[in-house]
Parts: structure tokens; sequence; C-alpha cells
């Protein structure tokens, strides 16, 4: 047995390493095959052997699938799960089924490809430079330019003013939308001096069907406050696994996604230990205090756990009187910036899950307004990410690259969310 | 001629190792990348500026802080040396210009000249 075959064999039994492609309805079940043991998600697809496509995408093209596909090393393999498999990737494994089903054919197909690598999936794009590097001299060097020459094809950065009045060099860069540093979908086109942003613009909208979540459904007809409550505790906590994980605390984001997926309204004392460690892991005075990125009075309005960490008193939950009957109050903080959303929603999951374990059989909303985890779902305006999304170039210009990426994840933005016409309205009377 | 001999060994030894990597290298990925493995992974937008530029890396504030604690240094060896002698007088003059420093470094670390990363 030669050396690669040795190792190809020991790989066989590692965690999958897989890289996600994550759509519409997919996020949740997505997020929790964090806490199986049989796969690891990761942050690229270099270090990827199978490429999992989950979820809907809008009318079927999945933006940047033939990129990442062909950016895992061979052997490599993609799993469509509860999709359809598309043109581009014919060659997809496709999964209904639930998590276990999904565990089980990652598995299997992760060992077939370390056992026999020439099974692994073709190119989906050509392999030749886009166009090759020609300078004007006899050897392709010289030209305009620091380097000379157009290197493959590419131009080299434009100049601009930076901060310190200096003109140098502005970068383009399209980030996303499968990049492990944003949600899932999110695309954003940066100009970077440096890791210094200077300008954004918020890539292409993946919305796709209308959700079907509770809150969505409570536009349409009343729902018991204790099944909303606990659903907003979850959101939240799941919020918090992924924003720990990105701050560099994974082992206290995985504690928060676990809790997450069992919670129930007698896990309020685990929860208050989860929020004092995230508390005293020094996260508020060492990575959020820079985010910054204030969202207060006018264009926080509607925002949610948003705006009421900038001090605006918007809750739909106030005029609801199965809620007034429990007492409710708003939380609010102050400052508005992105350790002031962390701690509303920290403060929220606590209150949320109080509610959920009073409320009783009380119903409330049904009317076409619903308080949701994000903010106020109506049934004909724009989500809560949608308003977010559009606040994003002016929040996220003038930071640096690791500060415009806390301030993202304090946002809490689902770009598949974002469908003008959020709830869908079949069936309302 | 035993020195030429010396450097003569390192040096195929280091050929030697360089070969050996490489052909390690080879043997256990024999597959040249691809176009699309070679591109920057950034989220599966293929990139349409090289990424070669030029930016403001900052170095003033690692500068001011070079001269903040250097200047302290120039002071403190001839101050500690006359000190004793000078008496209580020496103390202050040491304190005042400890402070008119501290001015600097208080603002490099308002322009964020401690965050090495």
């Amino acid at each position: 047995m030669g050396v690669r075959e040795a190792l190809a064999g020991l790989a066989r039994w590692s965690p999958v390493p897989v890289f996600p492609i994550v759509g519409g309805g997919a996020r949740d079940l997505v997020r929790d095959l964090r806490l199986r043991p049989e796969v690891e998600l990761v942050a690229t697809p270099r270090h990827a052997t199978l490429l999992l496509v989950a979820g809907r995408f809008p009318s079927g093209a999945i933006p940047g699938l033939a990129v990442v596909h062909d950016q895992i090393p061979v052997p490599r393999a993609t799993v469509r799960w509860n999709g359809e498999v598309s043109d581009e990737i014919s060659s997809a494994r496709l999964v209904g089924g639930d998590e276990e089903d999904l565990i089980a054919t990652l598995v299997a197909l992760h060992r077939e490809m370390m056992a026999d690598p020439s099974r692994s999936g073709p190119p989906i794009l050509p392999d030749v430079d886009a166009v090759e590097w020609r300078g004007v001299g006899p050897y392709g060097h010289g030209g305009k330019g620091m380097t000379g020459g157009t290197p493959y094809g590419r131009p080299l950065a434009e100049r601009a003013g930076d901060r310190d009045g200096i003109e140098l060099d502005q970068l383009p860069v399209t980030i996303g939308p499968w990049v492990g540093a944003l949600p899932w979908g999110l695309e954003l086109a940066v100009k970077l001096q440096g890791d210094l942003v200077q300008e954004v613009e918020v890539g292409p909208r993946l919305s796709t069907d209308p959700p079907t979540d509770v809150f969505s459904m409570a536009t349409r007809k009343p729902m018991t406050v204790a099944v909303l409550e606990l659903e907003r505790a979850r959101h939240h906590l799941r919020w918090l696994a992924d924003a720990l994980s990105i701050q560099g605390l994974s082992a206290l984001g995985l504690r928060a996604l676990r809790l997450g997926k069992i919670l129930t309204p007698h896990h309020q004392r685990e929860v208050r230990r989860l929020l004092a460690m995230v508390r005293r892991s020094g996260i508020f005075g060492l990575a959020l205090n820079r985010a910054g990125g204030e969202v207060t009075g006018s264009q926080a309005k509607g925002l949610g756990p948003v705006a009421r960490a900038g001090g605006v008193d918007d809750d739909a939950r106030r005029d609801e009187p199965a809620y007034r009957e429990l007492g409710f109050q708003t939380i609010l903080h102050q400052k508005g910036d992105a350790a002031a959303r962390w701690r509303q929603r920290m403060a929220e999951v606590t209150q949320s899950l109080d509610l959920s374990d009073r409320a009783g059989d009380r119903t409330a909303f049904g009317a076409g307004l619903v308080e949701g985890p994000r903010g106020r779902i109506t049934a004909n305006g724009p989500s809560p990410s949608v308003v977010v999304l559009d606040l994003l170039p002016q929040l996220l210009s003038g930071l640096e690259w690791g500060d415009a990426v806390s301030l993202v994840w304090s946002l809490d933005i689902d770009p598949t969310e974002s469908v003008e016409t959020h709830v869908d309205n079949r069936g309302a009377s | 001629m035993a020195l030429l001999g010396s450097a003569l060994a390192v040096f195929l030894a280091a050929v030697l190792a360089v070969g050996m990597t490489r052909w390690v290298g080879d043997v256990l990925n024999p597959l040249a990348l691809t176009v699309s493995e070679k591109v920057p992974f950034s989220g599966g937008s293929p990139p349409d500026f090289h990424a070669w530029n030029r930016f403001h890396i900052r170095w003033y504030t690692m500068a001011l802080l070079f001269l903040a604690f250097d200047m302290e240094m120039v002071f403190m060896y001839p101050w500690a040396v006359v000190f004793v002698r000078e008496g209580l007088i020496s103390p202050v003059e040491m304190l005042m210009f400890i402070l008119i420093l501290l001015v600097g470094i208080v603002y490099a670390w308002r322009e964020r000249g401690f965050e090495w990363a």
C-alpha cells in the first residue's frame, strides 16, 4: 500500500468536511449539522470533500455554484438536500428526508470518494485562464500599472483617496454569497483600501418563497403566545450561536446551538448560565465595542431588537391583550450599536422564556401584523432583512473589515428572507 | 578549504531538502491545480480585479510608538546616572518628560497603533 492510499484510508474515518451552500428554508437545518460529530462544516471549499446544496433558490439558479464547486479539490462530490438537481450539478446525489438520511449519505459518499477518487465530480467551468497574462514586452512583461499588463485579464486596482488623504489603490472585491464570514446568501461588493471598507453595495437578493415559520403563520391566524415566545428564544439562541462562532468563540457557540435545539421554558437556568458565560468571555470589551454601527430613530422603526437596542420603544406585542395580561414590558437599550444589539437579544431570550412559561393557552396576533424575532412582519410590507440590507452600505463604509463582519452579524440578517411581499397571503381571509 | 567543503555540504543538503519536499508533494498530490483552484476564494464570486494593490498600512502609528519609547530610553540612561546627585528636581523633570511622551502614546492608541493584527 502506497503513502497516498494509507492517508486516504485514514481520511475515510475522519469527520466529513462539508462546505454548505444554503438557500431559503434550510438555514436552521444546516446550522444544526454543527452538532453532529460525523460532519464538519468547513469555512472554505479548499478544506471540503463534499459540497452540500440545501434549500430553495430563486428560479432554481444557484449563484456562485460553479465557482465554489470547482474550488473543492478532487476527489469531490455534491449532495443536493431536499431540492432539485440543476443542470450545473447533474452529477449531484439527491437526498430527501431528515437529518439522519443526510448524514448517512454524506458519510457514505465521503468514504466512496476516499476509496475511489476516480468517481470525483467533473469540473463545471473550463480549465483555462480568462485572459493570458500579456504585457507589452517580448516576454509578457511591462505595460501600464505597477506590475505591467493586465494579469490574467484582471485589471489592477483603481486609485482613490484614503482616510489619511493619500491617493492609493482601491481594490473592488465581491465577497459572498457563500463565504463563511457573512450570513449565507449575502453578497457584498466592497471597495477596500487595505482592510478598510470604503464603499459597499449589497448584491442580488436571494429571496425565495414566502416563509412558513410560526411568525408568518401568526399573520393569518392567532397563535399561542407560548409557542411564539419559545420560537423567539430559539431564534435568538441560534443567532447567538452563529455570532459567537464568527467571533472565534466556537465552543460557546456550540453550547448556544445545543441549548436552542432542546429549548423548553424550563431551561431558564441553563440559558442564564450561558448568557453569563458570554458576558464573562470579554467579547463586549474586546470586539464589539469597535464595531459601532448605530441604528437609532426613524431608520430603526419596525426592526425589532435592532430598534429596541437603539432606545426606540417599538414592539407590536405591547398592543396585544394577551401580552398585556402577562405584564409584558419592552426591554430597551440606548446606544443602538453592535454591542447594544447583542445585549438586547440576550435580554430578550430570558424574557421570551419567562413569557412562554407563564402564557398558558393565551393566543395573540392573527390580524396581519406580528412582532417577529427580527422585527415587524406585515402582510405586504418589506421584511426586516430588506430594510437592514438597505442600511448596510452607510453602516459599513469606513469600518475595518473585521469590525464590518461583527456589525453585519449584530444585525441578524437572513438574505433569503428578503422578499418584498413578505408573507404568504394565500388562504388569508 | 575545509570551510568551503562545509558550505558546499550545507548547500547540497539544502538542495536535497527542497527536492525531496517537492517530490513528496508530487507523490501525495500528483494533480496540478486547475485555474479555478488557483483563484482566491471569495464566496463564489470570481475576482474582477487583480489583488496586487498598494494601500496605506499606517506605519506612522508604529513609528510614533517607537519614537516615544526610544526617546524615553535615550533620556533615562543619563538620568539614571545623575538623579541621586541632582536630588528631588530630577524625578520631577523625568515625570514631566514621561507625561509628554504619554500624550504621543495615547494618540497612537487612539489611532489603533496597538492593534497589530
